[in-house]
């Protein structure tokens, strides 16, 4: 009987997955080509919100790299876009849950969140490849800046958030956009750290011990006071967890999934964008 | 009505349940209830109505928690910022927990024969007395009830957890019991309220809100995450199994990134008692640079006594734990004696 059991069970999980290579396979071809018939109805009936509207199709199949005119349009449109938004996070997390990431897809997504007028964009993976290659993500985003917005770096300044750096260089007086590439470091790693410190300030009599409270743990645990808690992150990748994604900051954001940041479209960030605008958090009451 | 729901799964539930077995099963599952109120208003109901709708879902989702043998299960029931909410809800909402807690404590029994061992987690002076008092009965009650356990956790947020954690081990400093140095992620979730418990491996959120509302935020963090739509006093057998599910589909990914993690906090204690090992040398040394084999002794002799350190500040955490409930206990004893 046991027997028989697993069988169905794995015959059950083995079902699931097909599912899923179906529905991401049917995405891909959607976007490519519009897909046959069959496809398109096969997609009606798994995953209805992937099938592209007509002004979709039209940015889709829009040149990457084009002329200046095209550039400027695009910038146009994507700030546009953020303003319709009923409303936009200041600060997003993009949570990178695939093996091999790409610096390139990536890129793109800072590029969109930031042209879309979101002012800091963190990037996390829990293998810690990013901040290990920051200054490959640091060109990738330079590059796909000039692509996709026609701008020179000078505009956006990319930056990694050093841990144990506790003379942290952060320039907040400007508004400029800016990015921070966390790893698994920046979690619990982080919180210890600022626990230790103020043990070793209970220990030179600095301090009691009846003294700590949350926003003193808060503000240690705040790179810049200007800083606000991810209010969004957006999760690329299948699997349901954050991975060790900065646990203090986390308490109030909303996660939403995009199945992978592999060739992910622009309609995909916006599709979370959107997703937050409409959500409604009530804080306790 | 009662914390313990009696009642059998029926043919295709247990079919279910039996094949759900066959793979690897959640040990701890911690749900955040939510969605009572939306019920409320959809059923035409008071808000209160809703909320003890709500309990009865969460007494049956035991039940089948049980006969799926998942032994451990994690409620949020309250949290600091609720006390935001009117004063009328927040009285309602301390109401329905007095008399449930005062229910438990006439189950005691039949507790005791399902073995369901009750804590509550939180910052617990936060509560009226009487509750406290009441908390703690039902706690003291309970505690030698080992087959099946329930957390529930009222006037609790993750980030007041964390902070009372890192004011335990600094008031461990502060006693002499440990050093600074000693602090560390594992010391950490030792002096967390759920302390003795696993991590859950896996988070339910209904009412389709998709954030953690400051719970378990520390506890959760390789844990899988279901969020599901449906309304809490709606959930039913097969949206718990949908979660199960997820959690099967997800499990080799977040073992792997568990395991990674592991050995990336065991490197992070080495590099701690490294650096305790060069600064004993030091002291000890005599301008000479010291050989593999000295070296090798320091740092056993190091990690030895950092664990005993450890050990002896762990036990005094705990004592100070059990006498705040069984000091609040003689309170509520006393106090009761004095009436009569």
């Amino acid at each position: 009987m046991a027997l028989l059991y697993g069988l169905l069970w794995r015959l059950l999980l083995a079902l699931l997955r097909v599912k899923r290579a179906l529905m991401s396979w049917l995405r891909g071809r959607l976007r490519n080509r519009g897909g046959s018939l069959w496809e398109r109805m096969a997609a009606a009936l798994l995953l209805p919100a992937a099938l592209p509207t007509d002004s979709q199709k039209k940015l889709e199949r829009s040149p990457v790299s084009g002329s200046r005119a095209d550039t400027g349009s695009r910038r146009a449109q994507w700030l546009a876009d953020g303003k319709a938004l009923e409303k936009l996070p200041v600060h997003v997390g993009l949570m990178v849950a695939e093996e091999e990431p790409s610096f390139t897809d990536i890129a793109n997504l800072v590029v969109w969140c930031m042209a879309v007028g979101v002012s800091y964009v963190s990037v996390y993976d829990h293998h810690g490849i990013f901040q290990k290659n920051n200054s490959h993500l640091q060109e990738e985003i330079m590059r796909q800046q000039q692509n996709l917005l026609g701008l020179d770096g000078s505009k956006y300044n990319v930056e990694v958030l050093s841990n144990g750096g506790d003379e942290h260089q952060h320039c907040v007086v400007s508004c400029r956009p800016t990015v921070k590439v966390l790893s698994p470091e920046d979690g619990k790693h982080s919180i210890v750290q600022a626990a230790r410190k103020l043990c070793h300030a209970v220990e030179n009599k600095e301090r009691s011990s009846r003294d700590i409270n949350v926003s003193m743990l808060d503000v240690m645990l705040r790179e810049s006071k200007n800083i606000p808690d991810p209010e969004l992150v957006v999760k690329f990748g299948p699997v349901n967890s954050t991975l060790g994604f900065l646990p203090w900051h986390i308490r109030l954001t909303e996660f939403v999934s995009v199945p992978s940041h592999r060739n992910v479209l622009y309609e995909d960030l916006y599709g979370a964008l959107q997703r937050y605008g409409v959500c409604q958090q009530r804080l306790g009451q | 009505m009662s914390w313990i729901r009696e009642g059998e799964l029926n043919l295709l539930e247990k079919i279910a349940s039996n094949v759900l077995k066959a793979g690897p099963m959640p040990k701890h599952v911690a749900f955040i209830m939510d969605g009572n109120r939306r019920f409320a208003r959809k059923k035409n109901m008071e808000r209160q109505e809703g909320h003890m709708q709500g309990f009865n879902k969460l007494a049956e989702t035991l039940r089948w928690c049980k006969q799926l043998s998942i032994p451990e299960v994690t409620v949020y029931a309250f949290s600091i910022e609720n006390f935001k909410r009117t004063k009328e809800e927040v009285d309602g909402l301390l109401d329905l927990a007095r008399q449930k807690f005062e229910r438990l404590l006439e189950e005691r029994e039949n507790l005791e024969k399902h073995g369901v061992c009750i804590r509550v987690l939180g910052d617990l002076n936060m509560l009226p007395l009487d509750l406290q008092q009441l908390i703690a009965k039902a706690v003291l009650t309970t505690k030698t009830n080992n087959k099946c356990f329930l957390n529930v956790c009222f006037a609790y947020t993750s980030r007041y957890e964390i902070t009372n954690a890192v004011r335990e081990m600094a008031w461990g400093v502060e006693q002499g019991l440990i050093k600074a140095s000693d602090v560390s992620e594992a010391l950490l979730s030792e002096c967390l309220y759920s302390n003795n418990s696993p991590n859950p491996d896996l988070l339910i959120r209904t009412s389709g809100e998709v954030r953690l509302s400051d719970f378990l935020l520390w506890q959760t963090s390789h844990s899988c995450l279901v969020f599901q739509s449906v309304l809490w006093p709606e959930y039913t057998f097969w949206n718990l199994c949908e979660a199960i599910l997820q959690y099967q589909l997800n499990h080799k990914s977040i073992q792997k990134a568990r395991e990674l993690h592991r050995e990336e906090q065991a490197l992070q204690q080495l590099e701690a008692d490294r650096a305790c090992v060069a600064d004993l040398l030091q002291h000890q040394g005599n301008g000479k640079p010291a050989d593999a084999k000295r070296r090798q002794e320091a740092l056993h002799l190091c990690t030895a006594s950092r664990e005993a350190r450890v050990q002896d500040f762990l036990q005094a955490l705990k004592q100070k734990r059990n006498h705040f409930f069984s000091d609040l206990y003689g309170e509520a004893v006393s106090a009761y004696e004095s009436q009569s």
